[in-house]
């Protein structure tokens, strides 16, 4: 079975994605098409080197350590989360969804 | 609406604060000025509020192509960095803004040492929600 799977099994997570450095989607699971999976993984790509890219900025103006290289991030809409770490994604509930804990697999699993 | 005392009670709070949409610094309290001081604080405020507007376009654009619903506004935005974390909302704002008020409270944010970091808390924190007088 694959390892992204298991993160489906959290409360609240809906669908999981890995992508390639390049973005381009490498499996996913859950509640989505594939083509709006392949557009998810883009769009965490995007995301992610834009969030790199304003923390390597904030900490080369502050020479503030600890802020690079991020480990992840989390967008949160009404109903509907973002979280992303490394090349995963995952889409889980905003409301009750047990974030700590989704951070934590979602780092456990990225370094596989 | 949550206060600065109350942000500042979260698990491994470094500083809690309040800034404009255009990112400008408000008020803020920092626990430990010699790991972060005052023009740090108004840099990553200015850096949320890039990451929030830019997240904004984006869930603009997701819920279009997609049909897919719930993403937009986007309430909240945190940065795990690898020793912190910066985790901000502008709830209360669209709660006015639904409300029909023209003048919007600051958006509010908190920095978390990543080793004692409890985002859902600090969600539930910034999530507080009372009635708009």
């Amino acid at each position: 079975m694959s390892m992204i799977k298991r993160l489906l099994a959290l409360d609240g997570v809906n669908v999981v994605c890995h992508f390639r450095d390049d973005g381009n989607l490498v499996e996913g699971y859950g509640l989505m098409s594939r083509d709006e999976m392949t557009d998810l993984a883009r769009f965490a790509h995007d995301y992610r080197r834009m969030a790199q890219g304003n923390a390597d900025q904030l900490a080369m103006f502050t020479g503030m350590r600890g802020w690079t290289p991020p480990r992840g991030w989390i967008l949160r809409g009404v109903t509907q989360s973002v979280c992303g770490v490394g090349n995963l994604v995952c889409l889980v509930d905003s409301i009750d969804a047990p974030l700590n804990d989704i951070l934590l697999e979602l780092r456990e699993v990225s370094r596989w | 609406m949550v206060t600065l005392d109350a942000l500042m009670r979260l698990p491994g709070a470094m500083a809690a604060f309040e800034f404009r949409g255009s990112g400008e610094l408000l008020e803020h309290q920092i626990a430990y000025p010699d790991r972060l001081n005052d023009s740090t604080l108004d840099l990553l405020a200015h850096m949320c509020a890039a990451n929030m507007s830019i997240a904004t376009m984006q869930a603009r654009g997701w819920e279009q192509i997609t049909a897919m619903k719930g993403f937009y506004p986007v309430r909240a935005f945190t940065l795990v960095g690898f020793d912190w974390s910066v985790v901000v909302s502008g709830l209360h704002r669209e709660q006015y803004k639904q409300d029909g008020k023209y003048s919007l409270p600051p958006f509010m944010g908190v920095v978390m040492s990543n080793e004692n970091a409890d985002y859902e808390a600090a969600f539930a924190a910034l999530e507080n929600q009372e009635p708009i007088s």
